[in-house]
């Protein structure tokens, strides 16, 4: 299936799924409920940013909560210091995480693999600690509060998938333009992809700072809706949660980390009686998803469809 | 005539073993030559140095009499270098046609002109009909073919083939083959390892044949294959 069509089908899905999430406030308006699907949505952002580095150009990076923290500081600090309103707050969130991708990405850009893995690791330990210790800008772990933009909870439902559908939107312009074709090939094989001639470390830190900064918005819009900032956004568990989300939804798809992110997030919500049992059950799933379905549930969703179109078939 | 490239003793050592030694030959536009020798020769190693995948410690490069060493493979690429490696490189996860295009629009090609230009290539290489299918999909063969097609997406002024034809079925040797000689009779430049001799025979009018990192011989391939020096090195003791 050409690339294209196989993109523009996994956008369609993708609207279509959120058209049914729109339509979840008709079923139920129990605020609690109503904060889990806020908060799914909030690493369907997250996932979707990852996914962008790792699914489609092939960059392992352990700190995309890091750049939501530091987007909801950037928010936070902004408001709290300077009175800067919501919009210009998530602007400048959403730009600090941006930059500091920029320069993070420039340093990274020659690792791969677990050095890269190390690097971004030890770069979101480091944030998050200079965070928590930084208690005369920050308040550290006593967090910082910030005044919440709306108090309804079917208003921030449909602000965050608003923006869930803004990065999904953003996301399919730059895959579907030349730009994907280049990261795509990145991710395949560098050594064939500069032989080509493609800009490895222009698209590679491009890459990087993209993502960071679509991290740094949902961390953003997100302590506008938390009302407090706690360098716990950053912690090295919700990178795990984000990266699970991806592997089980379908890494190096348009879908696949919002189906991940809403299926692992309300489920372990679901499951939140059986205790630490839920952590287990995760780590379960992922290890079966990593092992025996590397396209995640997308794929398998796919696999099971009937093709519409059949290929050529393969010489013997 | 200038050459079109020029390697002036060049040298790459990895620890205590010398890859390449003190290699020097110019190639002028148009020219098609082979580039030979036993395993371990050296070959590969220099057509790494000359298309950015790999530093020398000593010599210059020149493409066209502009210097060119130590340029990083993708700026070679859009001044006219393209490589085809031994071991086959394409995108996997990419179909057929996606994997010609990133070299299209990476070289400058607009969208319809690289459409054109691939589908065209496609055609030509005889794997149209797998335009659509994963391109890890395809046979072992139809890759090499794939991957050879990627260096055509604009005309190079230089292209580096090393070993094309190994482990590929006849039918596909041929339609690179005549590939190669329709674009070198339009005044294509082109280095060609091979261990393929019938086919250096046919196809390059001169070689260079490398042992042990140094240039054996260079000249009129049927000289170069006569030379008890070559015959020796591929030969060893049986020769003597």
């Amino acid at each position: 299936m050409s690339g294209d069509v196989r993109l523009r089908r996994e956008f369609i899905a993708t609207v279509v799924l959120l058209v049914l999430l729109a339509l979840l406030p008709l079923v139920t308006r129990d605020v609690y409920w109503l904060g889990v699907l806020v908060v799914s949505a909030y690493f369907a952002i997250l996932a979707s940013s990852w996914n962008l580095l790792a699914g489609f150009t092939g960059q392992f990076s352990l700190a995309p909560a890091a750049f939501a923290m530091i987007g909801a500081y950037g928010a936070a600090l902004s408001a709290a210091y300077y009175n800067v309103p919501p919009l210009l707050g998530l602007l400048i969130g959403t730009a600090s995480a941006g930059l500091i991708g920029l320069v993070l990405g420039r340093i990274v850009m020659r690792l791969r693999g677990p050095y890269l893995a190390l690097t971004t690791l030890s770069f979101a330990e480091i944030a998050r600690l200079v965070a928590s210790n930084s208690i005369n800008i920050t308040r550290g772990d006593l967090g910082l509060p910030i005044e919440a933009w709306f108090n309804d909870r079917v208003i921030w439902f449909y602000v965050f998938l608003g923006a869930l559908a803004f990065v999904v939107c953003g996301l399919y312009l730059l895959l579907r333009s030349q730009a994907g074709l280049f990261l795509e090939a990145i991710r395949d094989d560098e050594i064939a992809a500069a032989r080509s001639g493609v800009r490895i470390v222009f698209w590679k830190t491009a890459a990087f700072a993209i993502s960071s900064a679509a991290a740094g918005f949902a961390g953003a819009l997100y302590a506008y809706f938390a009302s407090l900032v706690t360098p716990e956004l950053g912690l090295v568990q919700q990178t795990g949660l984000v990266v699970s989300m991806s592997v089980i939804g379908g890494m190096g798809s348009l879908i696949g980390p919002v189906v991940g992110a809403f299926l692992v997030y309300v489920t372990s919500e679901w499951l939140r009686d059986v205790g630490g049992w839920q952590l287990v059950i995760f780590a379960a799933l992922v290890i079966v998803f990593a092992r025996l379905f590397r396209t995640g549930l997308w794929g398998l969703i796919t696999t099971a469809l009937p093709p519409r179109r059949r290929a050529a078939g393969k010489p013997a | 005539m200038s050459p079109l490239l020029s390697v002036q003793g060049v040298t790459k050592r990895f620890g205590g073993l010398v890859a390449v030694a003190d290699v020097t030959f110019d190639i002028a536009p148009g020219e098609l030559v082979g580039l030979i020798g036993p395993n371990g020769s050296g070959k590969t190693t220099l057509l790494n140095i000359m298309s950015g995948h790999l530093s020398s410690e000593q010599g210059t490069i020149r493409l066209d009499g502009e210097p060119c060493t130590g340029l990083k493979p993708q700026r070679l690429a859009r001044r006219g270098l393209m490589r085809m490696f031994q071991l086959t490189r394409i995108f996997a996860r990419m179909n057929v046609l996606d994997n010609l295009l990133v070299g299209g629009r990476a070289l400058g090609l607009d969208a319809e002109e690289a459409n054109a230009r691939a589908n065209a290539l496609l055609e030509e290489l005889q794997i149209a009909h797998v335009r659509h299918l994963d391109a890890g999909q395809l046979s072992g063969g139809q890759m090499k073919l794939l991957e050879f097609g990627c260096c055509f997406m604009r005309t190079p002024r230089l292209a580096l083939l090393d070993e094309p034809f190994a482990a590929i079925h006849p039918t596909m040797k041929e339609i690179m083959s005549r590939f190669i000689r329709a674009r070198h009779a339009e005044g294509q430049t082109f280095v060609l390892v091979s261990h393929d001799m019938p086919v250096i025979v046919e196809l390059c009018p001169r070689s260079i044949c490398m042992n042990a990192g140094r240039v054996l011989s260079d000249g009129a391939t049927s000289q170069v294959l006569a030379a008890p020096a070559v015959i020796e090195a591929y030969l060893g003791g049986a020769a003597a």
